[in-house]
C-alpha cells in the first residue's frame, strides 16, 4: 500500500519533470486518486492509428508496482490484440511478462509498439486479427484507418 | 639485535648516572664554593682551549645532555651520509626553534645559577655585579663541571673518545633528527602504553624536562616528545620492549634513560646511529606536511597511524555511487548501504531486500532480466557492507 502509493508518486513525479520529454504520450493523474491515471497516446507514424489520439485508462492495483496496471482503450480502436467493446488490451507485459521495473510510462511505450505491431496469433479483436491472419493487411489498414478517423481523430472526435 | 644491547646499556647505567648525578650535585656545591676565588677563571681558561666549541661545552653537563645528542647525531647522521637535503626546510625551521629552546635554557639556568650563587657565598657579588658577571660565573661553573663529568666518564671505557669527536663534528648545530632520537624513549613509551592517553606521557615528559632544566621552555618540549612520538610509532616498532621497559620505570628513571643514552658507552653510540637511518628514512610522517604541520601533533598522528582512516577511505572508494542508484526502482525507497550492496541477480538489477522478499514470495523473477531469481541469490558484496558498518 504504502510502497504502490510512493511508487505513483515518484512517478507522478517523473512525468511531470519530463513532460516534454515524449511527446507523443500524455500521462495525467486523477486529482483525486493516485490509483487512477489516464494517459493521452498519438498514434505511432506510418501506421492507420497515425494522427489519432487515444485515451487509455489505468486502474493502478494496490500492490503495484509488483501486480502490473490494469490498462483499457477508452478510444474506440481497431486492433487485433484491443477488444472492440470493452477496450481491453492483451499485452504480455500486462499479464504474465510484467515486470515491477515497468513503469506507466513505460506501459505506455509498450502499448504505442503494440499498435505498430500487432500480434493476430493471440487475438482480443477477431474480427481484426483473421484479417491479418488472412493477410488481408490493406482490409485491415483500411478498417483501422477509418475507426482513427472516427474515434480518434480530434477534429471528428 | 643492536636496540637489545642498547637497552641493556640502558640498565646497566642507570644506577651509574644516577650516581654520577649526586656526584655532580656534590661537586656543584663544592664548585660554587670554589668559584667564589678569583682566579678560577684564568685557571679553566687554559683547558678550555682544549675543548673546540665553548658554546656546546656549557650544554656537555650531564642535565643538557640531549644537547649533547644532538650534536652526536648530527655527526653520525653525516657519517652514515643520509640524504638530507630534502629535509632542509623543516630542518631550519626546527633548528630555529631549537635555537630558541636553547636560548630558553640557557636564560633558565642562567636564573638557576644565580639563584644559586645568590644563596651561598655571592651575596655581596651580586649587589655588586651585573648579569653579564653572572653569567661569565655560571660559565666558568659549567666548565667546571664539564671537565668533572669528563673526568668521571674517562673511567668508564671509551665515552670521552665519542664526547670529542662529537664536539668535533661538522655538524654542531643541534639537528632536529637527533633531538627526537633523544627524546624517543619518553615519547614513544607513552604511545606503547596506550594509543589514547596521550596526555599522559606528555605529563610524564614535561615532569622530567622540568626536573631538567627548572621549567624552562617546558612546552617546546613536550611538542618535541610528541614529535618523538609520531616518530616512534612510524618508524620504531622494533623498539618496543624497551619502551615498555620505560613505562614500567618511574620519572627519574626516565631521566636517567635520557642521560645514559647520549653519554652513554659506544655500544649506545651505536644504536644511536642505526635508529637515525631508519628514522631517517620511514619518518616521512611529517616530513610532507611540516612546514604546516599544526600544534597538535598527537591527533595527527594518531590520524596517520589509526588503521580505521585508511579503512574508511577503502570503503569511500568501494562505494559504487555512480552505478548504483539512489533509490529501490521498485518502490522508490532510498537505498541503504546493506541494499546498495546487494546483487541478487546476475544481470545486475539492484532493488532493495524488502522488494526482492515480496518478488521472491510472488513469481520469484528478476525485474531486470526476468529470469527466476536463484535460490541463492547471489551477494557479492554482501561482506562488504558488513565490513563498512562495522
Amino acid at each position: 500500500m504504502q510502497a504502490s502509493r510512493a511508487r505513483l508518486f515518484k512517478e507522478y513525479k517523473e512525468v511531470q519533470r519530463e513532460k516534454s520529454a515524449d511527446p507523443d504520450i500524455q500521462l495525467v493523474c486523477d486529482d483525486s486518486n493516485i490509483f487512477k491515471w489516464t494517459a493521452l497516446i498519438k498514434g505511432p507514424s506510418e501506421t492507420p492509428y497515425e494522427g489519432g489520439v487515444f485515451q487509455l485508462v489505468f486502474a493502478v492495483p494496490e500492490q503495484y508496482p509488483l501486480q502490473p496496471p490494469q490498462v483499457r482503450f477508452l478510444t474506440k480502436i481497431f486492433h487485433p490484440n484491443v477488444h472492440f467493446k470493452t477496450g481491453e488490451i492483451c499485452l504480455d507485459i500486462l499479464k504474465n511478462a510484467w515486470s515491477p521495473a515497468w513503469t506507466l510510462q513505460s506501459v505506455c511505450r509498450a502499448i504505442i509498439a503494440l499498435m505498430a505491431h500487432p500480434e493476430p496469433d493471440s487475438p482480443l479483436n477477431c474480427d481484426s486479427g483473421n484479417l491479418l491472419r488472412s493477410g488481408d493487411v490493406r482490409g485491415y489498414q483500411s478498417m483501422a484507418r477509418m475507426y482513427t478517423r472516427l474515434a480518434a481523430s480530434p477534429k471528428i472526435g | 639485535m643492536p636496540q637489545n644491547t642498547g637497552l641493556l646499556n640502558v640498565k646497566r647505567r642507570n644506577d651509574v648516572v644516577v650516581e654520577k648525578s649526586t656526584q655532580q650535585n656534590t661537586t656543584e656545591e663544592a664548585l660554587s664554593e670554589r668559584t667564589g676565588e678569583s682566579e678560577l677563571p684564568l685557571s679553566f681558561a687554559g683547558t678550555s682551549a682544549i675543548l673546540p666549541s665553548p658554546e656546546i661545552r656549557v650544554f656537555a653537563q650531564s642535565n643538557s645532555s640531549r644537547d649533547l645528542r644532538k650534536a652526536m647525531v648530527s655527526d653520525s647522521i653525516i657519517s652514515a651520509s643520509i640524504p638530507i637535503a630534502s629535509k632542509e626546510f623543516g630542518k631550519k625551521k626546527r633548528a630555529n626553534r631549537t635555537a630558541k629552546l636553547k636560548q630558553c635554557k640557557l636564560d633558565a639556568r642562567r636564573e638557576q645559577w644565580l639563584s644559586q650563587v645568590k644563596n651561598k657565598c655571592f651575596k655581596e657579588d651580586v649587589t655588586e655585579s651585573g648579569g653579564d658577571r653572572h653569567s661569565m660565573r655560571s660559565k666558568i661553573i659549567h666548565r667546571f663541571k664539564n671537565l668533572e663529568i669528563r673526568r668521571s666518564n674517562e673511567e668508564e671505557n671509551d665515552i670521552s673518545v665519542h664526547h670529542d669527536c662529537d664536539f668535533e663534528s661538522p655538524a654542531n648545530s643541534p639537528t632536529s633528527v637527533g633531538y627526537d632520537l633523544g627524546n624517543n624513549f619518553v615519547g614513544s613509551s607513552s604511545c606503547s602504553n596506550s594509543s589514547s592517553s596521550f596526555g599522559g606521557g606528555g605529563c610524564c615528559s614535561g615532569s622530567v624536562t622540568e626536573e631538567e632544566e627548572g621549567g624552562g621552555g617546558g612546552d617546546d618540549h613536550c611538542l618535541d616528545d610528541w614529535e618523538a612520538a609520531a616518530d616512534a610509532l612510524a618508524a620504531i616498532t622494533v623498539d618496543k620492549q624497551p619502551q615498555k621497559h620505560c613505562t614500567e620505570s618511574s620519572a627519574e628513571r626516565n631521566v636517567a634513560v635520557q642521560l645514559v643514552n647520549p653519554i652513554g658507552s659506544s655500544n649506545g653510540g651505536n644504536v644511536a646511529k642505526e635508529k637515525v637511518g631508519t628514522t631517517a628514512v620511514n619518518n616521512r610522517a611529517w616530513k610532507s606536511d611540516d612546514a604546516f604541520r599544526p600544534r597538535s601533533l598527537p591527533n595527527l598522528s594518531k590520524q596517520r597511524c589509526f588503521p580505521m582512516t585508511t579503512m574508511k577511505h577503502c570503503v569511500r572508494v568501494l562505494n559504487p555511487t555512480v552505478s548504483v542508484p539512489k533509490s529501490c526502482p521498485i518502490c522508490c525507497e532510498d537505498l541503504d548501504l546493506t541494499d546498495s550492496r546487494f546483487l541478487p541477480c546476475s544481470c545486475g538489477f539492484r532493488l532493495c531486500l524488502f522488494c526482492h522478499k515480496r518478488i521472491l514470495e510472488e513469481d520469484g523473477r528478476c525485474p531486470g532480466c526476468r529470469k527466476p531469481y536463484d535460490s541463492n541469490p547471489i551477494r557479492l558484496a554482501r561482506s562488504c557492507s558488513m565490513f563498512s558498518r562495522t
